[in-house]
């Protein structure tokens, strides 16, 4: 009878596609927000994350999370390398710049100076150039969404295309130039700002209006002891805050979720999508067995048994759901594929995520399914007879 | 009531003894409702139905026709007396076991067809077979078989919107049919055919489905198909009033 129950069910194809789109708009709703939510929360931590080589960072005590630059004075990195446990720290200067292009135009960039000597805090991967031609004199390197998106060459005339910037292209910071030695790969940032990458000593020329330069010490911890217990020990020896990275990711995470709307408005939209598809699937499902319940009453009059019966709409409702929601997350995958080329925030489609709305999907389908076998099992055989 | 049993029993009125009988009822009562509000459907029925009999259950509207082929079928449980179908009280049978009863041992031919519109002719005919655990292709095939001697050669991939309501019957009589059930109920077979279609689905119906293991209870208004009865059993406010032999 699953043959029949399927048949049925593609039979009425308006109904059919109506409940295809609401599971499919469901599920959309419900990667897609989640997901979205997701790559945002990574990326108010993502410039720790591509950072990766020391697991401390040190800062000023009243820094809340990783975007909120309260510069330093250079003689606190002295200070912080002379407390027990540090193999060894560097500074790293993390602040904006405006960057002017060929036609004139400011771009805002993020502007990373990396310690002179190790250049530790660099990008890890490089699209093109090398991490050490930082060393070449006014030298630069820019992330390769920047490169190809904001700070691309503007258009010679109106219509083209804007060039992406390539090794060997100058840029103008602050009245200084900056000559483009690499192109590297880097996490999208929340502010989604291009990055750019030099020495610390050339980010204080570049930045030079700005009195303390030094944004965070990036700490090695010695490996003989907890980091944390070093962290908290580069507290107490210096007022500054010393978080490891990861609780460092943490309160910048915990910094977004408490200090804005973010959760509850993404979190809104999940139940509105939940509460829509369970709406519309349901409804659109429960009609189309009540549309068929005479037929279910034939069934049963001809002997189909309850467990029969229960089969059959719980195929088809598994079914659309199947569909329904492969569609929407098929949808979500290629919105999240072309979004990721984009400068804005990626889609980040988890396991975990993709299981999670999957359960929900589900759980909307026998929701429906369950309301439907209701009605079909208290319905009286004896109908058939009724013209 | 006590009228209507002596009739129904008489020897005259049946075709064999009680033991043989595929449909006996006796003093089968039915209501539906309770209290001020209740309807007394069945008041008393008595009824023999022997294989190889095709017999009509005639009467106005709300006579209890229907509840009564109800419960002959095993859809309907009577409050009162007793229903056996070869021998077989379904009653008494849990619900599974007259299902699957029902399944295996009975075919319907209803008055609204009540085909399922995106199936084929021979898939409609087939669901008996399904039903029963046969696997499509085979139940297909045996439907196409059955439709053929309907005269639906060469419509078996039809749909039911592609087909007369003359043409629909006889899908619904071959889905009656296709499990080679012992009994067979109509409700109303011809009402929705013009007379000519509805005389041929009769005689195919009566052709095919009256043999010596199988009995045909036809519940009708329609005057113009009487002649196919064997015996006619007219009914009133719930009873058989009487029992006519068409042999």
């Amino acid at each position: 009878m699953n043959s029949i129950a399927l048949k049925m069910l593609f039979g009425d194809r308006g109904k059919y596609l109506g409940i295809i789109t609401g599971i499919t708009l469901a599920s959309i709703l419900m990667i897609q927000q989640p997901g979205m939510l997701v790559s945002i929360f990574t990326m108010t931590y993502s410039f720790i994350t591509d950072v990766s080589l020391p697991n401390i960072w040190v800062m000023d005590a009243k820094v809340q999370q990783i975007d909120d630059s309260k510069p330093l004075l250079d003689t606190q990195l002295y200070r912080v390398r002379g407390v027990r446990g540090v193999e060894w720290a560097v500074p790293l200067y993390k602040g904006s710049q405006k960057v002017r292009l060929s036609n004139g135009e400011t771009v805002m960039s993020n502007l990373l100076g990396l310690d002179d000597a190790t250049l530790i805090g660099g990008p890890a991967v490089m699209i093109e150039g090398k991490l050490s031609d930082l060393r070449i004199p006014d030298s630069v390197i820019v992330d390769e969404a920047g490169a190809n998106g904001r700070l691309a060459k503007p258009a010679a005339a109106p219509g083209e295309r804007a060039t992406p910037l390539k090794v060997g292209d100058v840029l103008e910071l602050n009245e200084k130039r900056a000559l483009v030695v690499g192109i590297a790969r880097a996490q999208k940032t929340f502010q989604s700002q291009p990055i750019i990458y030099t020495t610390y000593t050339r980010a204080k020329v570049y930045a030079n209006s700005e009195r303390k330069m030094l944004t965070y010490i990036l700490v090695k911890a010695k490996d003989n002891e907890p980091r944390e217990t070093i962290a908290r020990r580069i507290t107490q020896n210096t007022r500054l805050a010393a978080w490891t990275a990861e609780e460092f990711k943490k309160k910048s995470l915990d910094y977004m979720i408490y200090n804005t709307s973010i959760i509850i408005n993404f979190g809104f939209v999940v139940l509105v999508g939940f509460v829509i598809g369970a709406a519309v699937t349901g409804q659109i499902f429960y009609n189309f067995t009540l549309d068929n319940l005479r037929y279910f009453a034939v069934f049963k009059a001809m002997g189909a048994t309850d467990q029969t019966l229960r089969k059959m709409i719980l195929l088809q409702a598994v079914l659309v759901g199947f569909v329904g929601y492969g569609i929407g997350a098929g949808a979500t995958a290629s919105f999240a594929a072309i979004m990721g080329n984009s400068n804005g925030p990626s889609i980040n489609l988890s396991w975990q995520l993709l299981l999670a709305s999957g359960c929900a999907i589900l759980l909307i389908v026998l929701m429906s399914a369950l309301f439907c076998i209701r009605k079909v099992l208290k319905l009286e055989a004896a109908v058939v007879f009724k013209g | 009531m006590e009228q209507q049993r002596e009739v129904a029993t008489r020897p005259s009125m049946t075709t064999g003894g009680p033991k043989d009988a595929a449909v006996l009822c006796r003093g089968v009562i039915k209501s539906y409702g309770s209290g001020e509000t209740q309807v007394k459907a069945l008041r008393g029925v008595d009824l023999e139905v022997h294989p190889g009999e095709l017999l009509m259950l005639v009467g106005p509207s709300g006579c209890g026709k229907t509840t009564l082929i109800s419960v002959v079928a095993g859809i309907l449980d009577q409050d009162d007396g007793e229903c056996l179908l070869f021998g077989q009280n379904l009653s008494r049978l849990p619900q599974h076991e007259r299902v699957r009863y029902r399944g295996e041992h009975i075919g319907f031919v209803f008055q609204a067809f009540n085909l399922i519109p995106s199936l084929t002719a021979a898939e409609n005919a087939a669901i008996p077979l399904l039903i029963n655990g046969i696997p499509m292709e085979e139940a297909v095939t045996r439907a196409a078989l059955l439709l053929a001697s309907v005269g639906l050669e060469g419509r078996e991939h039809a749909l039911p919107s592609q087909l007369s309501g003359g043409q629909q019957q006889r899908v619904a009589v071959a889905r009656a049919l296709v499990h080679s059930p012992r009994l067979v109920v109509c409700d109303e077979p011809t009402s929705a055919l013009d007379q000519v279609t509805g005389i041929r689905v009769m005689e195919g119906l009566k052709k095919l489905a009256v043999n010596d293991d199988r009995a045909l209870v036809i519940v009708t208004h329609d005057a113009r198909i009487f002649s196919f009865a064997d015996r006619i059993a007219h009914m009133n406010d719930g009873a058989i009033e009487r029992i006519e032999n068409k042999r």
